[in-house]
């Protein structure tokens, strides 16, 4: 119970503290980015003193009670006001970013857990059968593949099946002409472009979870109680499954949540080769037209949502191991 | 359990104390057995030949990486044996002098990632109570908060920095794990006898610390390293690709970003596409593959050779 | 009648990679009958873990069976592999690993360990699963709401139990027991001993029990095998082996065991007699010419004294909600100078805690601690620099306490460069003699080496003389030989002692080993959960306790000669009655 508490606190915590950066950041940098938001948005027509003073609460001003500002800050964050975009404008952030966020979670979510399975029982495999094939094989190529970059696999996959082979769309998360609706229609529309895109994800990441399974299962096969079991004629599929498996997933899980993080950074690019409609792509968008509301939004949620995805795994963690109710 | 007992208790007994040999010590014996390691082989070779090239680029490459005087989006051919891009500049030249670039960011942001990794985890390990806690969050941030995404938001307020900017956003967004890595190690090595002897001894904790420490300690930081480093390639090449930093220097990353832009999948120079992200996966490789064998190093069990 | 095993030219040699291949054991001949209960005894290297994981073919990569046959009820276990060897595991033979602690998976119930093993074997009908593991947990007396608990909710005595429990299970006809007890508390280890004892008797199997603790194996078994460098140099029946050992090997095992109770304790170097303690040590006459003129002067020997009053340390709750734990409760005592003082307890009796409140490592919650007039609990970093120059320790684990990296020289060299202020060669040649003072010449030869290029035992040596490099007026000892082989005990205790007494050095001797305790104090006390139980004249208390937790912890100290003499008794009266 306690390690469970211990957790939600740790949730609560990070989450402000990710909040407390995004306020920082801009007024840390060299320059005043509200001044060169707000000329910006000129561009669009006149800014109200409404907009101009979000602005500032947003990205800061030189001078000024900065605990004022904070405050400000965080009142809006909590009524999830994030303001109106400037690439997207008149759209408010908020409203970009609920559309966007569903298309990522979706592929990236499925595909992490997919490279997770996949990568985990390959490289128990790998670990059990030391030195033969099934270990050299997946460890070689699974090294190779965990060092491309994102967005050079998704170039690869998108040149050669996409415009080569022409076997999947080249973009996009669903066809041009359509319209986001729950037809069955639709929905294997929208698989069928989210293949190529989740095939590179696939692809890059589950190289890590191979070898992280790998190694974790070595060390774990050298412990006595593998060999007690094995003096007790277990058979081997047993001590591989229920008392090296079981035990090795333990610290690859730990792990998860910090190749998260790199899984994210890696759909952000890859969605941006493929020009799928996630947060990623937002982001990019955002980036290049210095969308300073849309960024900080998306950096935010991008961030709170792999929080609660480590909070998640810890909770399974707890499950699963029961030291931690000791 | 007594150390003979230790001696005793692995699956695999340990012979006599005469002819144990618990702790090689000495630069060489430890290339040695990272040499020993047929995956940290390749890699080693496989880095020694970018650094080669890195160095030697002025003379392997036909032509400067900007010079943009030649027919633009050939194909790979004989003058130019990996096309040219849009812009009319030779793709291999490019591909050359863009080893320097990995390279230098690799190495010094590598280095910069691990310095900060050391002194937090060292210092981590000796403060006690509250200020322990501190710093355990901080480092647990640093960890969980998505990395490319961070750093693109910092190099978004900058605008327009330089190499030197790429450089301080992957360090800032690199130095965590490393630091985690060496706290632990920093805290099993302080329950060590030999570093209350050396308090009983006199000595004082920076004397402690580096020499008697840090020096138990060599591998892993060389692993957080190499580590490090593999990470700045990619981060590098990714922002690079995203169009943030100099897009004018040429990179692996930057030329995709040309690349992209410039319509190369339409105009079916695969080669263009393949060679700079080869490079990229190659290097990065390379130092991965040389981690492998300093695993070793710290951890016997993982050694190849050691079957089952 | 076919004798159970017999193991006929063994010979198994180790093969690491990158390394010199190493026999471990080499041409062992032996067989055992049905219902013997062994005991296989050696020191560490000696090859007995080997062969006991050879005879239940737990051996891995890269030690192999080179030569040689082990046949098991008449069939060659040696070559058989996979499927097979499974098989013979249930109903042919078992093994129990030493560390209790980690021969238990722990993500599963103790229930399910046993169903496990029923499964594979399929020995047990399903239905019948659950009592029959009630039975076997009762049989290593534990009660059955074991079951339902994860290995981290017990404790190690209670793991060891199951883990016998577990093999029991597989209803084997031999049963090798590795070091079963090493590393438990040693009333923990009386009764899992006699748990053993109790099972091979009612159970019938035969038995080998793998030791270095000579007392245990002499005491618990019928048989002994003493192995030496692979080889097994004698085997007979323990009262022979006890009474007259045949081997040279053997007569000097069993001159390093003693009994701590009796009236005389000999040991090579040592003698201890019923009221006085006098040190014979040979060598001592050569050493004391050689004691070098630099020391003299300098050799003022300790005047100030350790007076303990009233300290308690109690450390905050490890987790929210449980409570404090109180590691040292009320303790008191004096050392004067040149005193030799004991401080006897288990594990957890709070012995290392004391020694770290007095060296001033950790600060105690209330009580003093004097040090002639500085008052220790009081002092900040320069005053703790000052006190060790007075106060030094001898570390328990001759393995970390030398930093690996460092020559002998660069260690010993540092408390004379920090406390003495010498330098340049004036540093080398304290070096040179320090190294002469422990015996570890020539000292040119040594003080180059690294640590590891010496062995256990020379390290301690190593370990004795930093802490007297600046000519301290207190050795805190803590456990210093435990992680020795018995053989080399006796030569760093005396050397200990011989310093001692001619440096004039008061000793704190912190240790859960009675004999040593008896062999280099004068005065003794019992620690029992943080408080002082008993407290004493060394010889006194360990002859005549009065404190009932004293007693207990003599009572479990293995009785050899008393259990042969039972036992014969027995078979005596069974003969006149036949």
């Amino acid at each position: 119970m306690r390690y469970f508490l211990r957790k939600i606190l740790l949730l609560l915590l990070t989450a402000w503290a990710a909040i407390t950066l995004n306020f920082l950041l801009p007024r840390l940098m060299p320059g005043s980015p509200a001044d060169a938001a707000i000329a910006k948005l000129s561009q669009n027509g006149p800014v109200t003193e409404a907009t101009r003073a979000a602005i500032e609460a947003q990205l800061g001003v030189p001078t000024g009670n900065i605990l004022a500002q904070y405050g400000d800050y965080l009142g809006r964050i909590i009524r999830l006001d994030f303001g109106v975009s400037y690439t997207f404008f008149p759209q408010s952030v908020a409203e970009l970013v609920m559309t966007a966020l569903p298309w990522t979670i979706v592929m990236v979510g499925t595909v992490t857990i997919l490279a997770f399975i996949i990568g985990t029982l390959l490289g128990t495999l790998a670990a059990w059968r030391r030195g033969s094939w099934a270990d050299t094989l997946p460890t070689v190529v699974g090294s190779f593949t965990s060092a491309f970059p994102y967005f050079w696999t998704g170039l690869l996959l998108l040149y050669f099946l996409g415009y080569v082979l022409r076997w999947f769309p080249t973009s996009g998360a669903y066809d041009a002409a359509s319209v986001p609706n729950l037809s069955l229609g639709f929905m294997a529309d929208a698989a069928y472009h989210s293949i190529l895109p989740g095939l590179t994800i696939l692809i890059t990441a589950l190289g890590g979870w191979i070898l992280g399974m790998r190694n974790s299962m070595i060390n774990v096969l050298g412990e006595d109680y593998i060999t007690f079991a094995e003096a007790n004629g277990l058979k081997g599929r047993t001590v591989a499954l229920r008392y090296a498996a079981r035990n090795a997933i333990l610290p690859n899980l730990t792990s998860f949540g910090m190749a998260l993080g790199t899984v994210v950074g890696g759909s952000l690019l890859v969605e941006t080769v493929f020009n799928y409609p996630g947060v990623g792509y937002l982001l990019y968008n955002a980036v290049t037209n210095q969308d300073y509301p849309l960024m900080q939004a998306l950096f935010l949620i991008i961030t709170v949502s792999v929080l609660i995805a480590n909070f998640t795994v810890d909770i399974a963690y707890g499950f699963l191991d029961p030291r931690t109710r000791k | 359990m007594s150390a003979q007992t230790a001696l005793e208790s692995t699956i695999v007994p340990t012979p006599p104390e005469e002819t144990l040999r618990r702790r090689r010590s000495g630069f060489v014996t430890s290339f040695l057995t990272v040499w020993s390691s047929p995956k940290a082989r390749v890699g080693i070779v496989l880095l020694g030949f970018f650094i080669l090239v890195a160095i030697l680029a002025p003379l392997i490459a036909p032509y400067g990486p900007t010079q943009n005087d030649f027919a633009r989006n050939e194909s790979g051919g004989a003058e130019h044996w990996f096309g040219t891009t849009a812009a009319g500049e030779d793709v291999f030249s490019q591909v050359v002098f863009g080893t320097r670039v990995s390279l230098t960011v690799a190495l010094i942001a590598g280095a910069l990632s691990t310095l900060i990794a050391v002194v937090v985890g060292l210092s981590w390990g000796y403060s006690k109570g509250i200020l322990s806690e501190i710093i355990n969050f901080i480092v647990n941030l640093f960890l969980v908060i998505p990395g490319l995404p961070l750093m693109i938001v910092i190099a978004a307020y900058i605008q327009n920095g330089g190499l030197a900017m790429i450089i301080g956003v992957v360090v800032i967004t690199g130095w965590a794990w490393g630091a985690r890595v060496l706290h632990s190690q920093s805290k099993s090595l302080r329950a060590r006898d030999f570093v209350t002897a050396a308090q009983f001894s006199g000595d004082s904790a920076p004397r402690i610390i580096f020499r008697e420490i840090l020096p138990n300690m060599t591998s892993i930081v060389v692993g957080s390293f190499v580590g490090a480093a593999t990470a700045a390639i990619i981060a590098e090449a990714s922002l690079s690709f995203l169009g943030i930093g100099d897009t004018t220097r040429v990179s692996w990353g930057s030329m995709l970003f040309w690349a992209q832009n410039s319509s190369a999948l339409l105009t079916g120079q695969w080669l263009l596409l393949l060679m700079p992200g080869l490079s990229i996966a190659l290097l990065a490789l390379a130092f991965t593959l040389v981690n492998f064998g300093i695993d070793g190093l710290s951890n016997p069990r993982l050694r190849e050779g050691t079957g089952r | 009648m076919t004798p159970l095993l017999q193991v006929e030219n063994l010979s198994i040699v180790y093969e690491p990679k990158g390394d010199e291949p190493f026999r471990a054991v080499r041409n062992v001949t032996f067989s055992l009958e049905k219902g013997e209960f062994v005991g296989l005894v050696g020191e560490s290297g000696s090859g007995k873990s080997t062969l006991g994981f050879a005879l239940t073919r737990l051996l891995k990569h890269p030690a192999r069976i080179e030569e040689g046959r082990i046949l098991f009820r008449g069939q060659d276990i040696s070559q058989i592999e996979g499927e097979e060897l499974r098989r013979q595991r249930h109903g042919g033979f078992a093994q129990v690993l030493q560390s209790g602690m980690n021969a238990l998976n722990p993500v599963r119930k103790i229930g399910n360990h046993f169903y496990d093993i029923f499964a594979a074997h399929g020995h047990i009908p399903p239905d019948q699963r659950e009592a029959r593991a009630k039975e076997l947990v009762g049989k290593v007396r534990l009660p059955e709401s074991v079951l339902n608990r994860f290995p981290s909710e017990l404790s190690g005595g209670m793991r060891q139990r199951v883990s016998i429990a577990l093999a029991l299970s597989l209803e084997p006809e031999l049963m090798v027991f590795d070091e079963p007890t090493t590393a438990l508390d040693v009333l923990v280890q009386h009764a899992v001993m006699e748990t053993i004892k109790a099972l091979q008797e009612s159970e019938g199997f035969t038995a080998i029990l793998v030791s270095h603790d000579l007392g245990i194996v002499l005491e618990s078994t019928q048989r002994v095998m003493v192995m030496h460098e692979g080889e097994i140099v004698e085997d007979g029946t323990s009262s022979q082996i006890l009474g007259k050992p045949k081997d040279p090997y053997t007569q000097m095992l069993l001159s390093h065991y003693a009994d701590p109770r009796a009236e005389v304790v000999e040991l090579p170097g040592l003698t201890v007699r019923g009221g006085s303690k006098t040190v014979a040590h040979a060598p001592a006459a050569e050493v004391a010419g050689r004691i070098p003129a630099a020391l003299d002067g300098v050799l003022e020997g300790a005047h100030d004294s350790f007076v303990v009053q009233g300290i308690s340390k109690v450390y905050p709750p490890p987790r929210r909600g449980e409570k404090p734990v109180t590691a040292v409760d009320d303790v008191s005592f004096r050392i004067d100078p040149g005193e030799s003082v004991a401080l006897v307890g288990q594990s957890g009796s709070g012995k290392s805690t004391i020694a770290k409140l007095i060296t001033g490592v950790e600060k105690p919650t209330s009580g003093t601690i004097m040090f002639g007039d500085v008052d220790v609990a009081k002092l900040g970093r320069r005053g703790l620099k000052d006190l060790r120059r007075q106060v030094q320790m001898v570390f328990q684990d001759p393995y970390s306490a030398l930093n690996p990296l460092h020559t002998i020289e660069y260690i010993l060299s540092r408390p004379i460069v920090n406390f003495t202020g010498a330098k340049g060669d004036d540093v080398r040649k304290r070096v040179h003699e320090l190294l002469e003072l422990v015996e570890l010449t020539p000292a040119d030869d040594y003080a180059g080496r690294m640590a590891h290029q010496v062995s256990g035992g020379q390290r301690q040596r190593v370990v004795i003389a930093r802490a007297l490099a600046c000519n301290p007026q207190v050795l805190i000892a803590d456990e210093p030989v435990s992680m020795l082989d018995v053989s080399l005990r006796a030569g760093v205790l005396a050397l200990l002692e011989d310093l001692r007494v001619r440096l004039g050095v008061s000793l704190l001797y912190i240790t859960h080993d009675l004999l040593s305790a008896r062999l280099v104090t004068d005065r003794i006390m019992v620690l029992h959960d943080g408080k002082v139980v008993e407290a004493g004249d060394t010889v006194q208390v360990l002859r005549f306790p009065e404190d009932p937790y004293t007693i207990k912890l003599l009572d479990s100290i293995p009785q050899p000669a008393k259990a042969h003499a039972r036992s014969a008794a027995a078979a005596a009266g069974a003969a006149a009655r036949a």
